[in-house]
Formats: structure tokens, sequence, C-alpha cells
């Protein structure tokens, strides 16, 4: 398992878009005390607020980019024959790529992270604001985030397993990520007053999608990062637990797939 | 002790888009014994490769079973103890040619030590040792495959599972190969390697199976396949009254020197008449079918 892991990780360093995307991400943080300065009142909310969404991005596009092309592209360039034909099972496979994925997420989230702790300290010195800076609901707010990434590259995945194309799964990654990012609200719409007004199919189409679609919104903690409103530990366990159930369920079903794919 | 290999009424189907079906193996049945070099012979698209994914486990088959060492294909312990070299192999070409000995090393749990020291001999071997650090990715087609050969013999398996192993190759690579599997057997490992040249096969196998449109259609010694194509001899005889050999198509040579063909079966008659008439035989030289004719026979 450490030997295809260790393998996984050696080739996402050497990956030229791994290179290019952190480049973009320092750029982009560097941009931060730039544009907040622009903010006559609230800099250093601003701050963070741009920080934790450029966080975001850069992990969404690691993830669609890692999670749905790794195992592609090893079936794509024959890799597979070489590498499956040695004493692994599929399943020990298919974990080393995901924990890679992740490994790269956190990795990454971490690094950016710190940086993007510079930029926000650097707008706030420059600007203080009334409200102090929330150092651990900031961190909190990223390793959510993260998780997030990490159940959508899961999925990615999933999808890689039973797809010979490279569309099919970084689409359905995207289109997993879009409606998983929307279907909390659209779940309390369908199920407000309002949202009765839709016929019984919509609803039912709706609620079927909520339930299997991953609910990204759980893992949304950016507000308590911004602005004082605390931190409910429950909601934290709520989501940590809600991570482990469905990337597992994900992976197995991954497992279960790829165990019966034929490598031809 | 259990078969390197053994394959039981192995079938594989393949359904392509719009429903085509293609029959690539059909009720396969074939066992390797310890320490023999077995050629699998068979023209382009006889299902040579299709056998050995099945039996790498990379792809099922639709019927029938198959076992390495008596280990069923479906778990990753029936690979432990074999070398496999993949058709045309795609090797990661991010890593260099010591970094990927290091990670094929580490996958059958081999300790660092061993790892550094069969990797310096197999790419030595292998005449790989400048390039070993660069990345794969610079390799010509014909180090991939040497570096492919270097990974399936670097653990020293008892069983190789070669698919067309001097493919890709110049001359010079592919006398090294067979150099390579003949001093495996001299070491008692068995081979299992496919191809479609026969001079391969004459050159190192034991036994030959020739598989045609996914139907094993022979299988034999080679030694006994080349003593049965042994079809006349080509006599050359001085001395002697010329009309002795009569019944037979001779040309005159120089001197009173004769050249005779003679059919295997009436070679120790033609022999009789000749000294009877007090010719001298001076060379005697085998007429056979090679396994070249004999493959094409098949085959049609
Ligand atoms: N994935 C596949 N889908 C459909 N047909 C295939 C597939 N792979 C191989 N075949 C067919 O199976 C037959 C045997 O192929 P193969 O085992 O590769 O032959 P070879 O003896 O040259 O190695 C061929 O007719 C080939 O077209
Ligand atoms: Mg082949």
């Amino acid at each position: 398992m450490y030997t295809l892991f260790s393998l996984n990780l050696k080739w996402i360093v050497r990956d030229r878009i791994l290179q290019a995307l952190l480049t973009a991400s320092l750029v982009l943080i560097m941009l931060v005390p730039v544009l907040s300065s622009f903010s006559m009142r609230q800099s250093q909310e601003l701050a963070v607020t741009l920080s934790l969404s450029f966080i975001s991005f850069v992990l969404l596009v690691f993830t669609l980019v890692l999670g749905s092309t790794m195992l592609w592209r090893d079936i794509e360039r024959r890799y597979t024959y070489s590498v499956l034909s040695l004493p692994f099972d599929r399943g020990t496979y298919i974990l080393a790529k995901f924990l890679a994925v992740a490994f790269f997420i956190f990795a990454g989230a971490l690094f950016i992270g710190l940086c993007a702790a510079l930029a926000i300290k650097v707008s706030a010195v420059r600007d203080p604001s009334t409200l102090p800076l929330q150092w651990g609901r900031i961190a909190v707010s990223i390793f959510m985030d993260s998780l997030k990434y990490a159940l959508l590259a899961a999925l990615g995945i999933l999808v890689s397993t039973f797809s010979t194309s490279f569309f099919m799964p970084f689409f359905s990654a995207v289109f997993i990520f879009l409606s998983g990012s929307a279907s909390q609200d659209v779940y309390e719409f369908v199920t407000s007053s309002s949202g009765m007004k839709l016929n019984t199919a919509a609803r039912v189409a709706a609620r079927v999608v909520y339930y299997i679609v991953p609910n990204f919104g759980a893992f949304n903690f950016k507000l308590q990062a911004i602005y004082p409103i605390p931190l409910d530990p429950l909601q934290i366990v709520y989501a940590i637990a809600y991570f482990i159930i469905y990337t597992t369920m994900a992976l197995s079903l991954a497992i279960w797939c790829f165990s019966r794919r034929e490598l031809t | 002790m259990a078969k390197p290999i053994e394959i039981s009424n192995l079938s594989k189907t393949f359904r392509g888009k719009k429903g085509i079906r293609v029959d690539a193996l059909r009720d396969l049945s074939l066992s390797i014994e310890p320490g023999e070099v077995f050629g699998f012979l068979g023209p382009n698209g006889a299902g040579k490769s299709t056998t050995i994914k099945i039996l790498m486990g990379l792809i099922t088959a639709t019927a029938g079973s198959a076992c390495l060492f008596g280990k069923e294909i479906s778990t990753a312990q029936a690979r432990l103890s074999v070398g496999y070299l993949p058709e045309n192999p795609a090797l990661y070409d991010f890593l260099t040619g010591r970094e990927y000995l290091g990670f094929v090393g580490k996958s059958f749990l081999m300790a660092a030590a061993d790892i550094e020291a069969r990797s310096d001999e197999v790419l030595g071997l292998l005449e790989l040792r400048d390039a070993a650090n660069r990345p794969i990715r610079s390799y010509s087609k014909g180090m991939v495959q040497r570096l492919g050969l270097a990974q399936a013999l670097l653990h020293d398996p008892d069983l190789y599972v070669l698919d067309e192993p001097m493919s890709g190759l110049d001359p010079i690579g592919r006398a090294l190969v067979k150099d390579i599997i003949r001093s495996l057997k001299q070491r008692g490992r068995t081979v299992f390697f496919s191809t479609h040249i026969t001079a391969d096969v004459e050159a190192v196998c034991d036994r030959v199976g020739v598989i045609v449109r996914g139907k094993l259609e022979a299988l034999d010694s080679v030694e006994h396949l080349m003593r049965s194509g042994i079809e006349g001899y080509t006599v050359q005889v001085s001395g002697g009254a010329p009309e002795e050999g009569c019944g037979y198509d001779f040309r005159p040579l120089k001197g009173d020197g004769r050249e005779y063909y003679v059919p295997k079966d009436s070679f120790n008659r033609f022999i009789e008449l000749i000294s009877a008439a007090g010719g001298k035989v001076e060379l005697i030289e085998t007429r056979r079918k090679d396994l070249e004719e004999f493959f094409l026979e098949i085959v049609k």
C-alpha cells in the first residue's frame, strides 16, 4: 500500500499540473493584500473572504484535474498492465490513488493556507478591523473545505473506475460539485411552502438528488471564519462523520467496480 | 509441487460495441512443467496476449479456470513468484529506470539491500547502466522493452511470463534475450513466452504450443517436432557405378561425385545399393520441414 501511495505522490509532485497550480495559487494569494486595500472599510474581512475563496478555487481545480484523471491516465497509457500485474490487489490500488490525491489536497491547503495567513496578516496590520482575527476558525474552515474536496476526489475516482474516457469523470465531478453545492438550498426550497407549489415529480426528483449527491453545504464554515459567528461543535462532528461515511461508501463502490473491470 | 501454470478449459469472448462478439480464446487447456521453456506460438490476433492477460489477472475469462503454482489467478498472491513482461510495455515514464526497479522490488516485498544489488545486476545484464538514472520518458522503444525484461527478472521469480519478449529489439537485443532465457532454464526457472516467430521457438524452447484463432492446434516437444519433420536426406556419393543409384534423382558433382535425394523410408535400401555398387558415401545431410513450414501448415 505504502509503495503504491508513494509512487502516486512522486507522480503528482513531478507533474507539471501541480507546479503550475501552485504557482498560480501563490500569485492569487499575493493579490489578496492588494485587492483588499481597495475596500474602504472591512479590508481585513475582505482579505479573509478572498483568501478562503482562492484556496477553495485552487483546491477545486486540483481535485478535478487529479481526482478524475489519475486513474484514466493509468488506463489510457496502459500503465495498468505493468502495475496491476504486480502482486497488488485492485482495492489497494484504488485506495492508494485516493490517499495520494487526498494527501495533496490537505498538503496544498496547508501550504496555500500558510501563505494566505501571511497575506491576511499584512492586510490586517495595515488596516486593523474592530473584529479580532479568528485564526482557529479560519483553519477549521480551510480544513472542512479540504474534506469537501477529498470527498469530491473519491467520487471522481469512482466515476473513473467504470468510464473509459476522460470527459465522463471530469464533467461528472463538475456536475457533482455544482449540484452538491446547491443541494442544501434546493432541498430547503423544495420542502418550504413555496416549493410545495411544484409538482410532485419534481419534488421527488429533487429529494432523490439531495440524498444521492453529497451535501457540500455541510462543509461550509466560511461565515464563521469571517464574522463573529460561534462555531457549533456538533456541526463539525456532523461534517466529519458525513465525510467518513460518504467517502467510505464511494471508495467501496469504486473498488467493487474496478475489481470487475477488464483491462484490455 | 503444484505446476507453474495450469490452465483448464479457458475461454474468452469479447463483447465489442454494436454487439460484435470475438471468440478470442476457445476451450484452452494447458499445463506447464517446472523448469521448462514453453513457446506459445501463433499468428497475430491468435489469442496469445489474451491468454497471458487472463493469467495475470488483468482480464477475466468467460469460462474455465487457471492457477499459477496452485493459486487461483484471481488472487494477488498468485503473482508473487511470477515475473511478467507485458506486450510493448508501458512503464511509468516519470520515474528513472532505477526508480522503477525500486518500485517493482518493493511491490514484491524485497529488502532494500537486495533491491539495490539486484537492480545493478539486471541493469548490467540488459545493458541499461548508462540510462539507469534517466527518466523512462527519454528511453527508446527497445530500451523500454529491455527495462521491462529487467523488472521481470528483478525478484528472481520461479516463473516468467513474457509476452513477445523479442519484439522491438535489434538483432543484438534478440540474441541477448535468447541467452537470458537459456540461462534461466539452466537455473531451473520456468519460462512461458509468446511469439509469432518460429526461429525463436527453435532456438530456446523445450516445448511449443501452437494457437490459431483462439484454439490450441498443436502441442509437442520441439525436439520431437524437429525429428518428425525429417523428410529425407541429401547424400553425396563418389565412385561406383552411377546406374546403381537408379530410381533416385541425382545431379552430378565435380569429378565422379553425385548428389542424391533420398526419401526417409528408402534410406537404408539406398545405402545397401550404393555400397553393393562400390560407391562411397561422402556426406549426408538431413532434409527436413522446419518449424516454419510446420507452423504454416497448421495455420492454413
Ligand atoms: N478488448 C478487446 N475487444 C475486442 N476484441 C479483442 C479485444 N482484445 C483482443 N481482441 C481480439 O481477440 C483476438 C486475440 O487477440 P490477442 O490475444 O491480442 O492476439 P495475439 O495472439 O496477437 O496476442 C484478436 O482477434 C483481437 O482482435
Ligand atoms: Mg499479442
